[in-house]
């Protein structure tokens, strides 16, 4: 696939959050999980383990249970600007899914796309815009045009004319080693 | 090759013979023939019935109204009561539903009583509250900036169109308690005024104002705030501007020009007031150029140069003192007051 065909963005901030107050972006958090699955274990084990200590560092997230037979065990993330997040966390561990939490805390719910450049700013120049004139000599305001000078082509010596006079001086060699 | 195509069906020759198949009705495996129908059947019922109705997050089973109340709270480092956030969600017409449905099943409103505040008075006062202290604010960082233009930023920041985007980014939506869904942009709005006024009410003033401080006023990074105002005439104001400073008046000059028969054309002129340069712009004609180097030039006196410092936010803002009744100066009292003579002479 080409470049141009997989979506890309610039950098963003919702809310422009963080200037203000930091708002944690994730709004809910929902653990689907089997009750006696072998493959939800680890899930269960979260639970059990880990996750009050996830509800108590994060009191702005609603977390929810949502015990479901025979189902493979997923984290499901909605975000206040309406984005929705799954992750599938079948056969992970405890650990595992920690970290598949704490990645999905830290995300501002937009979408991930290739980002087109490390850097954003929406007024690109504090400076002004670029026009013809910009960092133009101002000794050229009392120029009176046309002028022979400007629009004489520079000249230098060019690799050519560079052979020619070797050549013209092999030439003169040979001409004065037979004489 | 050969070898194992002749080995493969003399397998099947065996098998089938096994099985007593005859080798056309071998079943074929791992192709669901079928399934194409399947799903045109799906296909075409699915544009019967047409798309899912849209339903309220509520409808969902991992829902709990108290749980989302209080991460509200919590989200936005408000701590307010639960009784305080119940009445900011709470809309009128929603109240109004509610009676009328009990009413309808025959239940006594005095007996049982709705214990449900609407938010009308909230919003009013968070509204209030927000306006004056965003005005106070824009008056405070552009003192020099002529009062249109911070009336001008102070709709652009109190535009339904900025609280909507606001409050559904908070959270807002989800938990309103009101008739209209799809929520409509009004009623977020409104929830957030309420909420405003709830923390003002309930906590202080102060509290409110940081509240305002975090949430609104940063959306104004990466606005111009001189392209929000649109300024009808920039050179009479920038000649009342100079007369009341006693400075001479503009004067354009022609700094450049280029291409003047092309479509191309480009005309570069600067104001000078005492033979000092105060503004410069490019234009495709000269009357507009003028007008743009009048523009920058009044930028620069107003000191909303592009290259004006950052604002005062978060950090930068913690304690920031203003006074909310100061104003600044208006445009056309201004121009009245300060005009030159001559122009003034003219123009009566």
């Amino acid at each position: 696939m080409s470049s141009s065909s997989i979506p890309s963005t610039f950098l963003k901030n919702v809310l422009n959050n963080g200037i203000g107050r930091y708002v944690c972006q994730l709004q809910r958090i929902t653990f689907v999980f089997c009750k006696q699955k072998g493959d939800s274990r680890g899930t269960r084990d979260f639970i059990e383990n880990k996750l009050l200590d996830f509800t108590n560092n994060n009191p702005g997230v609603a977390v929810y249970l949502q015990p479901r037979n025979n189902r493979s065990p997923k984290l499901v993330a909605e975000y206040l600007n309406g984005g929705r997040e799954s992750i599938v966390t079948a056969k992970m561990s405890e650990d595992e899914i920690n970290k598949w939490l704490e990645h999905l805390r830290g995300r501002s719910g937009i979408k991930i796309a290739r980002i087109r450049k490390p850097q954003h700013t929406e007024n690109p120049s504090v400076q002004g815009v670029w026009h013809p004139f910009t960092n133009k000599d101002s000794s050229l305001n009392k120029t009176q045009f046309p002028i022979q000078e400007l629009s004489e082509v520079p000249h230098e010596t060019t690799t050519t004319d560079k052979l020619l006079e070797i050549a013209k001086k092999l030439r003169e060699t040979d001409v004065s080693m037979k004489e | 090759m050969a070898a194992s195509i002749r080995l493969g069906s003399c397998i099947r020759r065996i098998l089938c013979q096994k099985t007593s198949l005859s080798p056309l009705n071998v079943v074929q495996r791992g192709y669901r023939n079928k399934l194409r129908d399947e799903l045109v059947q799906l296909y075409r019922l699915r544009e019967e019935i047409g798309p899912e109705p849209l339903r309220h997050r509520s409808e969902w089973a991992n829902w709990n109204y108290n749980v989302e109340l209080f991460a509200f709270g919590k989200r936005l480092g408000e701590d307010l009561k639960e009784e305080t956030l119940r009445t900011v969600f709470s809309h009128k017409c929603y109240i109004e539903r509610e009676r009328k449905k009990r009413e309808d099943l025959g239940i006594d409103l005095q007996t049982v009583s709705l214990s449900l505040e609407d938010n009308e008075q909230l919003a009013e006062q968070g509204e209030v509250l927000t306006s004056r202290y965003i005005k106070g604010y824009l008056r405070h960082v552009y003192p020099l900036f002529f009062e249109e233009g911070i009336s001008a930023v102070h709709d652009y920041l109190m535009s339904e169109e900025m609280l909507n985007y606001i409050g559904r980014h908070i959270g807002i939506t989800d938990l309103m308690l009101c008739s209209d869904f799809p929520a409509k942009d009004s009623t977020v709005v409104k929830t957030l005024k309420a909420l405003i006024g709830a923390i003002q009410q309930e906590k202080d003033e102060e509290r409110a104002k940081r509240f305002i401080h975090d949430f609104i006023l940063p959306q104004l990074i990466g606005v111009d705030v001189n392209e929000t105002w649109k300024v009808v005439n920039p050179m009479g104001l920038l000649t009342a501007i100079l007369n009341s400073q006693n400075r001479g008046l503009p004067e354009p000059r022609l700094l450049r020009q280029a291409g003047s028969n092309t479509v191309m054309a480009v005309y570069h002129v600067g104001i000078y007031s005492h033979k000092q340069l105060i503004g410069k712009a490019p234009g495709e004609t000269i009357s507009i150029a003028e007008e743009m180097a009048a523009r920058d030039a009044l930028k620069n006196l107003m000191k909303t140069a592009d290259s004006r410092p950052a604002l005062l936010l978060g950090k930068l803002a913690e304690d920031l003192n203003f006074d909310e009744n100061k104003t600044n100066i208006s445009a056309i009292d201004f121009i009245k007051q300060h005009e030159p003579k001559q122009a003034a002479e003219i123009s009566s």
